[in-house]
């Protein structure tokens, strides 16, 4: 258990109203839900949790903890992968959920500020009706909020058509580790005054400021998509249907595939059933935007005739849709709840896809035999989800023991093909020990230099992404 | 068996924040998805069941046909059906408008007279209208037995089904002779409500309603689909139920932020009147 510096309480007192310390959070309990994110691989161990109100209290409570060197942890919807919300070293945890107040909407400009905290799905829903959204979209969009999507600059499943969080931010507000309030380039879609600050803070884990607010780009709501489920007898028929359906004129606006292992625990915990009645290994789901059936009727056929289709169906309707959906959405909370599964996310050129799967099938094969992989991702942007699962037999330290040496195996692999060891989870706590494998040395060198300019003192999210 | 399992469309309930009222207090449709009515999509999943061996779907032992009252564009929710395994398919040309329960419910007695089916299957109501008359009046019309409600159904082949009945507190057997008139509920599509004669005891199909493989999507095209006049089948057809206005449900007042409890007790008690 770690405590705060009786002279920093002290100073709070001074300085906040009551409200402020009676919401302090210092119960063990509690202290270990906001001490985390959704990654299971370290024990949270948190001093306490504080929920500013606003801007204001944030710059105030970063500057005491300047003064009293006092690190900070700052926490959103805690549905990150990598540990980079994880108060792992009796850190504050500066949690942004009480200020997520959703401004409205300018439907000219196509903008929408949001307060740090705003669940990302309310978001979407309060713009909805204006037939706008903010189109960053992903499985645990239900918790996960505005300003850690921002921070970690998350991915999902639309990226393939609408591209990662950074290009649907046009202005932020950050706080800085001294109590500095940032400003960064208001709500302005061209904006030519050198060298664009805003953008060393999107993914930058929180270790260069604590973001309080966005001033969000938003998109027409797309028409409804067709949404078809296809089943497929190897991973080389994934990519050569890619391929076939980029060539294609169409708008694809979803390309995620998963395999039967996956669908199997989607299953067993969420009892969704497969609805194809051919069993085949490899799934994908596919969304097309605005196309009438007979539009792709042709491509169907063909595809079907060079076997590279097995099986698949179609969503008739927006509820087959979304039941279509949920077999993909569902996946990384069935394998969680099923069983212990050690997470790589990892992304390749689109060119090297084929190569690099057909070395990692044979290193999983030697490294892991016989264990289960539950393989899944969005093959449309070059990103893939390789899930190990912890066999019984083996105690939670020998499979982590076993997973981090296999992982140098696999990232020695992905730095050969030019890929990157972390797609959209970010580094956190947790990729930290493998950036070398994507980074080099200068650019190392020059992330630390730039993180003493913004927190001489490191008391900003410590310890993630690198160490000073 | 041959099966005649009537269907109708119906704006997607979950976009009933988009129903519109237009200013003569009529239902505006513009801009609405639609989608088959969810109690008639359980009925041809019950059909597609009684007329197959479950386990082997792709043959199927009888014939099922769906029928609709709607206009041209509503021929997509048929050619759907057909995807899923029925084999023709009867539009009967009509807008929503010249219909009630009585009019659909004698034209299908025309069907019902030309197709000659076994048994004639349906949703217990639609969730638009919400009226629960049509398969109850069909039944009259053709002088049938009929069985309501079903949640269980188990073939003897062409001559009679055991149905279960969803009633309050519990569940109503019975033995209905066929030709018959059926209509069925939420749970009909549980994996082993509904048993074939040619479909092994203890057999269990997936949950709900089965998707339409892209193949027989395609196929579909080609399954027969014919168009039949309402004043050929109903000369002179009138409605007995009028629709004389429509309204959404109010708005819901905002709510205030009270500063204390005493604030809020005054409220409750003078403004709410609560208390």
């Amino acid at each position: 258990m770690h405590f705060l510096p009786i002279e920093f309480i002290g100073a709070i007192r001074a300085e906040f109203p009551p409200r402020f310390l009676e919401e302090f959070i210092s119960e063990r309990s509690e202290l270990e839900v906001f001490g985390r994110d959704a990654t299971r691989d370290i024990a949270p161990n948190p001093s306490a949790v504080v929920f500013p109100r606003t801007t204001e209290e944030v710059s105030k409570l970063l500057r005491l903890c300047s003064a009293h060197n006092v690190s900070v942890v700052p926490s959103g919807g805690r549905t990150g992968l990598a540990g980079g919300a994880v108060a792992a070293n009796g850190e504050l945890v500066l949690s942004l959920e009480k200020m997520r107040a959703i401004g409205e909407v300018d439907v000219v400009a196509r903008t929408v500020r949001v307060e740090a905290g705003a669940i990302t799905e309310a978001v979407h829903r309060h713009c909805e009706k204006h037939g706008l959204t903010w189109p960053v979209d992903f499985a645990s969009k239900g918790s996960s909020q505005v300003g850690g999507n921002i921070a970690t600059n998350a991915g999902g499943v639309r990226v393939i058509r609408y591209g990662l969080t950074r290009q649907w931010v046009l202005g932020l507000q950050v706080v800085l580790a001294n109590g500095d309030i940032l400003e960064l380039n208001g709500a302005l879609e061209k904006n030519n005054t050198g060298p664009d600050l805003r953008q060393l803070f999107i993914g930058s884990e929180g270790v260069f400021g604590v973001i309080t607010a966005a001033t969000l780009k938003l998109a027409p709501v797309p028409p409804p998509a067709s949404v078809f489920l296809l089943g497929l007898s190897s991973i080389d028929a994934v990519l050569s249907l890619f391929r076939e359906l980029r060539r294609a004129p169409l708008t694809i606006s979803a390309f995620e595939f998963f395999t039967d292992r996956c669908a199997a625990r989607v299953s067993r915990h969420r009892r969704l059933e497969q609805p194809l009645s051919t069993p085949t290994p490899y799934y994908v789901l596919l969304e097309l935007e605005a196309i009438e059936f007979s539009d792709v009727e042709p491509l169907l056929q063909s595809l079907f005739e060079k076997e590279l289709i097995v099986d698949g169906t179609f969503a008739q309707h927006a509820a087959q849709a979304a039941a279509l959906w949920s077999l993909r959405e569902s996946i990384s909370e069935s394998l969680s709840a099923t069983g212990r599964p050690h997470k790589n996310d990892i992304a390749l050129p689109i060119a090297e896809l084929e190569s690099f799967c057909i070395k990692l099938e044979k290193l999983i094969e030697t490294q892991y035999p016989g264990w289960e992989l539950c393989l899944f991702g969005h093959i449309g942007d070059g990103n893939l989800h390789v899930n190990i699962m912890k066999p019984d037999a083996l105690t939670e330290h020998e499979f982590c023991e076993h997973t981090a040496r296999v992982d140098h195996a696999i990232f020695a692999l992905v730095a050969e093909h030019g890929g990157s060891i972390s797609a959209e989870h970010g580094i956190g706590l947790l990729k930290k020990d493998y950036l070398r494998y994507s980074r080099s040395p200068q650019e190392l060198a020059l992330f630390r230099a730039i993180k003493r300019v913004f927190d001489s003192k490191n008391i900003l999210n410590p310890g993630k992404i690198i160490d000073l | 068996m041959k099966i005649l399992v009537p269907i109708k469309r119906v704006a997607d309930p979950d976009n009933a924040n988009k129903l519109k009222i237009s200013s003569d207090a009529k239902v505006d449709t513009t801009g609405l998805e639609w989608k088959p009515n969810p109690f008639d999509e359980y009925a041809v999943e019950t059909a597609l069941r009684l007329t197959e061996n479950g386990a082997n779907t792709k043959a199927r032992v009888g014939e099922v046909v769906v029928v609709m009252f709607g206009p041209k564009e509503a021929e997509s929710t048929l050619r759907a059906a057909l995807a899923t395994g029925a084999d023709r398919a009867i539009r009967i040309d009509a807008n929503d408008a010249d219909l009630d329960g009585d009019v659909v419910a004698q034209g299908l007695k025309a069907i019902v007279d030309k197709e000659k089916p076994d048994l004639v299957l349906l949703g217990k109501q639609t969730v638009d209208s919400d009226s629960n008359q049509v398969a109850q009046l069909v039944a009259e019309y053709l002088g049938w037995p009929q069985a309501t409600f079903a949640a269980t159904i188990r073939s003897e082949g062409d001559k009679a089904l055991h149905v279960g009945r969803e009633v309050d507190g519990g569940t109503l057997h019975l033995k209905v002779t066929l030709p018959a008139v059926v209509s069925v509920d939420l749970r009909i599509v549980a994996p082993k409500s509904v048993r074939s004669a040619h479909t092994a005891e203890g057999h269990a199909y997936p949950d709900g309603v089965r998707f339409a493989a892209l193949m027989a999507i395609m196929a579909a095209k080609k399954k027969p689909l014919v168009e039949e006049k309402l004043s050929d089948l109903v000369p002179g057809a009138t409605r007995k139920i009028e629709y004389t206005s429509f309204a959404l449900p109010p708005a819901r007042a905002a709510g205030i932020k009270v500063k204390s409890v005493q604030e809020l007790v005054q409220k409750l008690k003078a403004e709410a009147k609560v208390l």
